[in-house]
């Protein structure tokens, strides 16, 4: 009791077609995501399976069989839709919704068996909506009803699942609750193939990731190896850091901005001397802005540094918890040297990154001082708080609000 | 259905039973010359067992029954297809004329009337005509709106909109051309019960069977279609095979309304409303007693129209659509601040 979804070399979509040469087989057992821009095809994809969108070329495969070969009724018992909305425009109880999934295994004549009372009760109660059962569908919440739409599927007992989009009306506990469901039944042997734009939810519940982009479906893999930085600036036109789900420890998309959103270049050189996520969000502002940023020394691991790499901001790499040698120092200062700015971060100084801060000292004129340096950031023994106030003792511009960063840096650059 | 939801439906298909009986002892009561209701109930006994009748029972066999059972008739099958329609549209506010079935009609009757215009042929050939009108409107209509395999609603819609002028366009014209028959014309477009016979009670009777024992058999599916097209047919429905039954039975059901009463309104638009109001869209139960409910509301309406101006009578229509319109009207705005 198990089914294979396989495409090979599909092209589907309506008058023309949307996605070519689509291959991606979606084992009983697994979960299979397909995650890419609006207007890529997922959908177009998903609904190739029962017949809404037309395979023009190649072949869509349900259980080894071509699914235009079966007919509507044997192919619903086989495969289970969750669409991305459903209209309920007429007032049937929500029990009644649920057990129109069971069309498809009735006969014509006569009415619900206890066969089908029970694949409804169960597909209620995995999907919590028992408590629904008498409220008219035509009255209730979004979320409600996509997971009676999720129970209305799951009654036809399915053996591939399709989901476009399954959890997009659902808050955060149900989000996870239909999720844990959708990830339960691929254990027991389930084909689930579904539409993630969260990619987060998509990296913790698939096992299998494919990307649609460009009218293509590429090859499907572990979501480590496709949630790259590189496929999210090539696919979504996103900088974005990828770090790890503190709980899980899936892969977790922190997107950082939108590549069409960088301004044209001013020309202008900046270096940031920051570090512990200080400079995180001064460093998207400046790129974004249209600076060629720099920064200056920064630790693997370090938040600015995953900013920094994401935005492909250059910067002195250190290794993690390792010191700034000479070398590093030095590195820093020929930056400092050519930069026609320096924004210096209150950021949390130690031993550790202390040389930034003596490698921008001779440059007070050209810096601008982000913010005010408390004495618990100082972590060098006074240190940091004496190269500070040489800066602005020296000329340096204080600027207090991270929102008028653009000015105080254009005031430096032209004195 | 819920062992509640069968009880119910049992009391609600018996008492609509019932008030049928009432509505048509009723109808066969009531008319220019009353009789004592135990007098019909008597008479039907008598007629049943195949006994001799006396000359008052014999107008009421040969005269009020036909006319009472066409009128139940004619009420059941709007309603009916006023229902399929309604499930075919989505769209609780469609009318069994929605596809220009009345203007296909018209246009035979109107044919016919211009044509035959004297004598006996007329008697048959104006309901053969519109019956054939109204059923040669509609396979235009689906054929226009079916691309590629496909019967999109909308298409149908539109289809029906404009086939519908056209044929209005073209009755006005056999109206201006035979103007010696407009009245007739005009007066059989009104709607009317008043060439009731057993022959035409006969053949309603076998089309509204026809018509509905169909569909009774693909309630389940008219419940499901209200999904939408495509979710109906990710649930294992072959929409378009059903569309076209429902569009078919539907259709059969108008035609045989409309060749034998004329243009009867509002009957098919607001019943299954009422009904689906009162309870509910479960086309297991809706079906049923919107057909009923028809036949009661326009076995009343023909006694309406046959006693408020006697000895004249008002066609059928003017009273359906004189208590139809502003009821439709209210649901319009009842609709419009809350739910339908």
């Amino acid at each position: 009791m198990s089914a294979t979804l396989r495409y090979r070399e599909a092209s589907v979509g309506y008058d023309a077609p949307v996605v070519l040469g689509a291959t991606l087989e979606v084992l009983p057992g697994e979960i299979v995501g397909l995650i890419g821009p609006n207007g890529a095809g997922k959908t177009t994809l998903v609904r190739s399976v029962t017949g809404e969108a037309r395979v023009m070329a190649g072949e869509v495969l349900v259980a080894g069989r071509d699914v235009a070969s079966y007919r509507r009724i044997e192919l619903a018992r086989l495969v289970g839709v969750l669409p991305q909305t459903v209209p309920a425009p007429f007032s049937f109880a929500a029990r009644q919704f649920v057990e129109m999934g069971r069309h498809a295994r009735m006969s014509r004549f006569g009415g619900l068996g206890s066969a089908d009372h029970a694949a409804v009760a169960r597909a209620m109660l995995l999907t919590d909506t028992t408590a629904l059962a008498d409220v008219p569908v035509d009255t209730l919440s979004g979320g409600d009803l996509q997971r009676l739409t999720l129970a209305q599927a799951l009654s036809q007992e399915p053996q591939v699942l399709l989901l476009d989009e399954p959890t997009s009306h659902l808050d955060l506990n149900h989000r996870l609750q239909v999720l844990d469901v959708v990830r339960g039944l691929a254990d027991d042997g389930m084909a689930v193939l579904a539409v993630f734009h969260d990619l987060d939810m998509a990296a913790r519940y698939a096992d299998r990731l494919a990307v649609v982009a460009d009218g293509r479906l590429f090859e499907a893999d572990t979501p480590d190896a496709v949630l790259t930085s590189r496929m999210l600036s090539d696919v979504f036109g996103v900088r974005a850091v990828i770090g790890a789900d503190p709980v899980t420890g899936t892969v977790q998309v922190l997107p950082v901005v939108r590549t069409q959103e960088r301004a044209p270049s001013r020309g202008v050189r900046v270096l940031v001397v920051s570090g512990s996520g200080a400079g995180a969000g001064l460093l998207r502002r400046l790129v974004v802005a249209g600076f060629d940023v720099e920064a200056g020394a920064l630790a693997r691991g370090d938040t600015d540094e995953k900013v920094a790499t994401s935005l492909d901001v250059p910067f002195v790499p250190l290794p993690p918890y390792g010191s700034m040698r000479a070398q590093d120092e030095s590195a820093v200062r020929d930056t400092a040297s050519h930069a026609d700015a320096i924004v210096v971060c209150a950021a949390p100084f130690g031993p550790a990154n202390l040389g930034n801060l003596r490698a921008v000292a001779r440059f007070a004129s050209r810096t601008v001082l982000l913010g005010t340096l408390a004495a618990e950031e100082d972590f060098a023994h006074g240190e940091a708080l004496r190269l500070w106030s040489a800066l602005q003792r020296g000329g340096a511009l204080q600027c207090e609000d991270v929102r008028s960063i653009t000015a105080c840096v254009e005031e430096v650059a032209s004195r | 259905m819920t062992s509640s939801g069968r009880m119910r439906a049992i009391v609600v298909l018996g008492a609509l039973v019932a008030a049928l009986a009432v509505a048509f002892v009723a109808g066969a009561a009531f008319g220019a010359v009353p009789v004592a209701p135990a007098e019909v109930v008597r008479a039907l006994a008598r007629a049943l067992r195949g006994l001799a009748l006396s000359p008052e029972q014999a107008v009421i066999m040969e005269l009020r029954m036909p006319r009472v059972l066409l009128a139940a008739l004619v009420g059941a099958c709007l309603a009916g297809a006023g229902v399929l329609y309604q499930a075919l549209f989505r769209n609780a506010l469609a009318d069994p004329y929605i596809l220009g079935v009345s203007s296909g009609a018209g246009l035979g009757a109107a044919l016919a009337l211009a044509i035959g215009g004297l004598g006996t042929i007329s008697l048959f050939a104006v309901p053969v005509s519109a019956f054939l009108g109204a059923m040669a409107t509609i396979v235009v209509v689906a054929a226009i709106a079916t691309r590629r395999r496909v019967m999109d609603t909308l298409s149908l819609l539109l289809a029906g909109v404009a086939v519908s002028y056209t044929l209005s366009a073209l009755t006005s014209f056999v109206l201006v051309v035979r103007r010696e028959q407009m009245s007739r014309i005009v007066f059989w477009m009104m709607g009317g019960l008043q060439a009731a016979t057993w022959q035409q009670v006969a053949i309603v009777a076998g089309m509204l069977a026809v018509g509905l024992a169909v569909p009774l058999f693909f309630t389940r599916e008219l419940n499901i279609i209200l999904l939408g097209d495509e979710r109906a047919g990710e649930l294992g429905v072959d929409v378009e095979r059903f569309k076209r039954i429902v569009l078919a039975a539907a259709s059969l059901l108008v035609s045989a309304a409309v060749s034998v009463s004329g243009l009867i309104g509002f009957v098919g638009l607001m019943t299954p409303h009422m009904a689906r109001l009162v309870l509910g869209p479960d086309h297991r139960l809706l079906l049923p007693a919107s057909v009923l409910s028809g036949a009661v509301v326009m076995v009343l309406a023909d006694l309406v129209a046959r006693v408020v101006l006697a000895p004249v009578e008002l066609p059928v229509g003017i009273v359906t659509a004189l208590a139809g319109g502003p009821v439709f009207v209210w649901l319009l705005l009842r609709s419009r601040t809350g739910r339908a």
